[in-house]
């Protein structure tokens, strides 16, 4: 996408902006998927990480650490509220409401449903015991007055695929009953945030719904 | 000048302020606009400056409304435009208080605290500490530890400051920021060092050797902060009034050294400390106040109206240490600043001498109509205390006082004023006259109802006693014709005040009062209708008890009776005995209430204490049946020295057949817990101990009350003196002082307290009698008894006053407790009520010759309560 991307920049041409809400259980890896579609430039990266380096020896964070291997280094924190994030892809310009999964924040999502165009769903894959409420929400969301009778696409992230643990994309759709979604065109990858692996096969899908639909 | 521009503001000001007129409901229908893509920022941000206005002007708005907007507003996020964001972190701080779930917000906050965007980061900071609770605190405690040591100061500053708010819920999460706010007080930024220092004192304001350490590890390095030594300075200021007062201490070298700064700032703190130190002598007072003098020829007027404002109050505890100022002083009465110059006026008038007064009252009167009210107020308070100082003056001030009534001001101005004529006439007879009739003149075209009922009173009070009563009905009368109904109400009772007091004006007073029984108003009616039925009996006694002396109880006891009354109907009628009295009886208003502007107001806080005990005894089992509580007394006898291991405090509660010990205990042994707790009494007379109350446990430096329950004498009730020997007897229990784990085991032990007296005055509870005369004859002379006595060892007749007021607990009337100079006769009227609730009058006519000669008459509708006078006096 870089050298469109730089193109279409070049060119001074303005892409089409969606709304996209980005949905799913706490700890399932929203924040870490929205943060890798950010072109790294663009990324928040936080001013608080030098300056920690060079004051004290606080902690850095609470809980353990990952190491990236791209550009985008974060600390990753559980979202409280919502955040949001923009990035772009072929032809889209997103705006992404990157939304917290803890459950006590859950009933706060549906103030935003109406201004979603599209619904990105993250599951933890390797999360097998909270399935069911991954299931319940995603119930819940669909019948929503406000989503239930609108044609609104939705891509479902299976994501932490690198687990050992974790259960294939198949089953993810057997354990959330994907196939009874009949009237919103649905997708599911299989996807690894930390590496950015199966992401740009689910935008792609997404640009493709979102143009269907306008056009 | 200034109220005549507000005025014409106010005229013409309704075009200029486009958000004058706005509608509540409007306005968060257009806010629905957020929700829209894509974002106009402009008419987006001009939407929450309207939903600000309108909750600034308190616009209330619901719960469910207000959350509507606010989530609304939460999308305005996407949008990058930094006025727009900017007026999000003003609505969010604005609603945090009124819309549910703001915490919505707070990853958004987080992102932008920490973002690259400086101008966002502050606000960022200040909108997330607002709508984070101390839950939450610590999921953002890491962002906020970073910010306080960010290098941005506008970051770091909002984060101090954020922090000192969230002490006041999170004490213990914000404690643990110390080291970051340590870093930040050695900041190169003066806001950022002052902020630091600020967060730092209260994190460590309750323990007091951290905070003297505090002091001096930053002052020996030295400041760069005037705003960190200003603050610095109160610190230390507070710390020594707390230390009583010894100057040696290194604060006071510190504040002392701070006269020398290089910023006017710190060196008008330091002046303004200690000068307001208590207790300051006038060696330590000099510098500072030298340091203002040089402030008073300063170029800046914000200076000079520090400096002169400043020793204005010196003036009052210290004139003469203000008098090397006096020619500076003069130079600043002609200051172009009105406020400077009338500053500088009162001061002088305090210090100057009685000469001098009349050239300063001419000076002032030029421009009195140029200074605001408040400034009218220092002028008349100074005046108010020129006029105790000096009462050959009175006359002038007099004067000036009613032509200052006569011109424009609001309430608290005239209100000064009026108090200041009444204490003058209250303290000077031959000026009764003129005032009286100056404040006619002044009810006839008075706004202000309190004071036009005030004076009212006063009328009724001190008109009966002049020489030509009649000269007031009419300026009475004509408030009843032209007012409103609560200043009717207050002439008609004091026309009747005048029907009491003179027979040949009765009949008129009862032709007017019989006009206002048809009045419109309830109040005004019944009180008409009442004093007419009363004077047309035409009963000195009733006249007394009924129109001249008002009621003694206390109203709010009245209320509680006369509730309980109704719940439990009974056959006899409703005993007005039975009702507790005011505690302390309503004083008239003294002069000091006006002289220094801040007095508090002690009747009040009389008034509930004694309905706090009657509370606090009444949850007690074994006082139950012991009748409304009589008396309390009046302060706490300490049965213990200072500083020793038990401190033990009593007071004594006074009920019509017993009397109950009230014994406040406190342990300050850290090694011990006491249970059981009980003070044993020993009398010397007929009183009977019936039972103790113990404590049951008393922990160490937590307080805790013993009570015990005391017979009076009933073959002797005339035998109201005794004193007791106490014992206090209680189990103490070992305790470590570390873990407070108790020892099971105790032991018996006992501690020996002081003797404690019970006098007369715990049998007799103060009463006013507005009417001393009226009262003493409505008592009648049937139990009148009357002794003369030599009191030996007492010299003067204010020694002599003041030990009869003090030992008989009476209330002195009519003033009777202010001797006058050079005389050497003297009467004092003393009124009370006796214990079983009948009134008890004195009056004792003194005779000053080598030694003062005393006699004593008393009066009361019972024989008992005039033989205890005579018999303890004697
Ligand atoms: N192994 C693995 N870990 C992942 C993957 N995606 C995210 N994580 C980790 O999962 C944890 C949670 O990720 P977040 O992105 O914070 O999850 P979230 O859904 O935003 O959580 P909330 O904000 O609380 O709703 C982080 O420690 C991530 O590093 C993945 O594909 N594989
Ligand atoms: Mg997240």
């Amino acid at each position: 996408m870089g050298l469109l991307d730089r193109l279409s920049g070049l060119l001074g041409l303005k892409k089409k902006e969606v709304h996209v809400l980005c949905l799913g259980l706490d700890n399932s890896g929203k924040t870490t998927i929205i943060n890798k579609l950010k072109p790294s430039n663009l990324g928040t990266e936080p001013r608080a990480l030098h300056l920690l380096g060079k004051h004290s020896t606080t902690e850095l964070n609470p809980q353990p650490q990952h190491i990236y291997d791209c550009a985008q280094v974060q600390d990753i924190v559980p979202t409280i509220g919502f955040s949001i994030e923009k990035f772009k892809s072929s032809s889209l310009s997103f705006t992404v409401f990157d939304m917290s999964g803890q459950g006590r924040y859950r009933n706060l999502w549906e103030h935003y449903y109406k201004d979603g165009q599209a619904i990105i769903f993250v599951v933890d894959s390797s999360d097998k015991l909270r399935m069911v409420v991954a299931k319940e929400e995603l119930d819940t969301l669909l019948n929503h007055p406000d989503i239930k009778h609108r044609r609104i696409p939705i891509l479902f992230f299976a994501n932490k695929m690198d687990l050992r643990d974790a259960v294939t994309s198949v089953k993810v759709s057997q354990l959330l009953c994907l196939e009874n979604i009949k009237d919103k065109p649905w997708h599911i990858c299989a996807s690894d945030a930390l590496k950015g692996e199966g992401l740009q096969e689910g935008v792609d899908w997404l640009q493709d719904q979102i143009q269907a639909v306008k056009t | 000048m200034l109220k005549k521009f507000d005025k014409k503001d106010e005229e013409s000001g309704g075009g200029s302020n486009p958000l004058q007129h706005l509608e509540k409901s409007a306005v968060l229908q257009e806010a629905r606009v957020f929700n829209e893509t894509p974002i106009n920022p402009r008419k987006c941000a001009h939407i929450l400056t309207k939903i600000l206005y309108l909750i600034n002007q308190g616009e209330h708005l619901g719960t469910t409304e207000a959350t509507e907007a606010f989530f609304a507003m939460t999308k305005l996020f996407q949008s990058n435009d930094p006025t727009l964001r900017r007026m999000c972190y003003l609505t969010i701080k604005e609603m945090s208080c009124i819309a549910e779930d703001v915490i919505i917000v707070t990853s958004s906050l987080t992102k932008d605290m920490t973002g690259k965007e400086d101008n966002y980061r502050g606000p960022a900071v200040r909108a997330l500490c607002q709508i984070t609770d101390s839950t939450m605190l610590q999921a953002v405690e890491r962002y906020m530890k970073q910010a306080i040591v960010d290098k941005v100061p506008s970051v770091s500053s909002s984060a101090l400051v954020s922090s000192l708010h969230l002490l006041k819920c999170s004490f213990d999460v914000v404690k643990r920021w110390v080291n970051e706010a340590q870093e930040a007080a050695s900041s190169d930024n003066i806001m950022v060092q002052y902020h630091a220092l600020g967060l730092l004192y209260h994190v460590r304001k309750n323990d007091r050797l951290a905070v003297s350490k505090m002091i001096s590890k930053f002052t020996r390095h030295g400041l760069k902060s005037p705003f960190a030594y200003c603050m610095m300075i109160r610190v230390a200021s507070k710390q020594l009034e707390e230390e009583d007062g010894s100057r040696d201490s290194p604060l006071f070298d510190f504040i002392e050294s701070c006269l020398r700064n290089k910023h006017e700032m710190v060196v008008y703190e330091a002046a303004s400390a200690i000068v307001n130190l208590p207790g300051c002598s006038a060696k330590e007072l000099a510098p500072a106040v030298s340091v203002l003098q040089l402030f008073c020829s300063s170029p800046k007027a914000a200076l000079r109206y520090a400096a002169v404002r400043t020793l204005n109050k010196v003036a009052m505890k210290h004139p003469s240490a203000v008098t090397a100022c006096n020619l500076d002083l003069e130079n600043l009465v002609t200051d172009s600043n009105r406020s400077i110059a009338t500053l500088a006026i009162t001061t002088l008038l305090k210090t100057g001498s009685e000469s001098s007064i009349d050239r300063l009252m001419k000076q002032i009167s030029s421009f009195m109509s140029e200074i605001s009210d408040e400034f009218k107020v220092v002028v008349v308070q100074a005046i108010s205390a020129l006029c105790q100082k000096y009462p050959r003056k009175h006359a002038v001030l007099m004067n000036f006082l009613f032509t200052m009534l006569r011109e424009e001001g609001g309430f608290e101005y005239k209100r000064a004023i009026v108090d200041c004529i009444i204490s003058i006439i209250e303290e000077n007879s031959e000026s009764k006259e003129t005032g009286l009739s100056h404040l006619c003149e002044f009810i006839e075209d008075c706004e202000f109802t309190v004071l036009a009922t005030r004076i009212l009173h006063l009328l009724g009070q001190e008109g009966p006693k002049t020489n030509n009563p009649s000269k007031y009905i009419r300026f009475i009368y004509n408030r009843v014709v032209l007012e409103h109904e609560e200043v009717r109400a207050g002439a008609v009772s004091a026309l009747a005040k005048f029907g009491a007091q003179n027979e040949e004006m009765l009949p008129s007073i009862l032709v007017l009062l019989k006009r206002c029984v048809m009045d419109d108003d309830n109040e005004v009616r019944d009180r008409a209708t009442f004093y007419l039925n009363v004077l047309e009996q035409k009963q000195k006694a009733l006249n007394a008890g009924y129109i001249l002396n008002g009621l003694t109880v206390s109203i709010p006891g009245l209320e509680k009776a006369l509730q309980q009354y109704t719940l439990e109907p009974s056959e006899k009628p409703f005993d007005l005995k039975s009702v507790p009295l005011a505690t302390t009886p309503m004083t008239e208003q003294r002069p000091e209430s006006t002289s220094t502007a801040a007095v508090k107001q002690p009747e009040k806080v009389a008034a509930t204490r004694q309905e706090i005990f009657q509370e606090q005894l009444a949850a007690v089992p074994e006082f139950q049946g012991l009748g409304p509580l009589f008396k309390s007394s009046p302060e706490p006898v300490a049965l213990t020295e200072s500083e020793t291991e038990y401190v033990i405090r009593c007071t004594k509660h006074t009920f019509s057949d017993h009397l109950v010990f009230q014994f406040d205990c406190t342990n300050t042994l850290n090694d011990q817990t006491l249970e059981n707790v009980t003070v044993q009494m020993e009398p010397t007379e007929a009183y009977e101990v019936l039972s103790y109350v113990p404590v049951r446990s008393l922990p160490y430096n937590q307080p805790g009350t013993c009570y015990t329950l005391v017979a009076l004498p009933k073959e002797d009730p005339t035998a109201v003196a005794c004193t007791f020997s106490c014992v206090m007897k209680f189990t103490v229990k070992d305790c470590d002082p570390n873990t407070g784990e108790i020892d099971e085991e105790g032991y018996e032990d006992e501690y020996v307290l002081e003797d404690l007296e019970v006098t007369v005055a715990d049998h007799i509870q103060k009463v006013m009698k507005v009417n001393f005369e009226a009262a003493w004859d409505e008592v009648g002379d049937e139990f009148e008894k009357e002794e003369t006595f030599t009191l030996s060892t007492i010299k003067t007749l204010e020694e002599a006053v003041g030990n009869i007021v003090k030992f008989l607990g009476m209330h002195p009337c009519e003033r009777s407790d202010k001797v006058p100079e050079n005389k050497n006769t003297h009467t004092l009227l003393l009124a009370g009520v006796f214990r079983g609730g009948h009134d008890i009058l004195v009056r004792s006519r003194l005779l000053l010759l080598d030694t003062v000669t005393m006699q004593v008459t008393a009066r009361s509708s019972e024989e008992l309560p005039v033989d205890i006078i005579l018999a303890s006096v004697g």
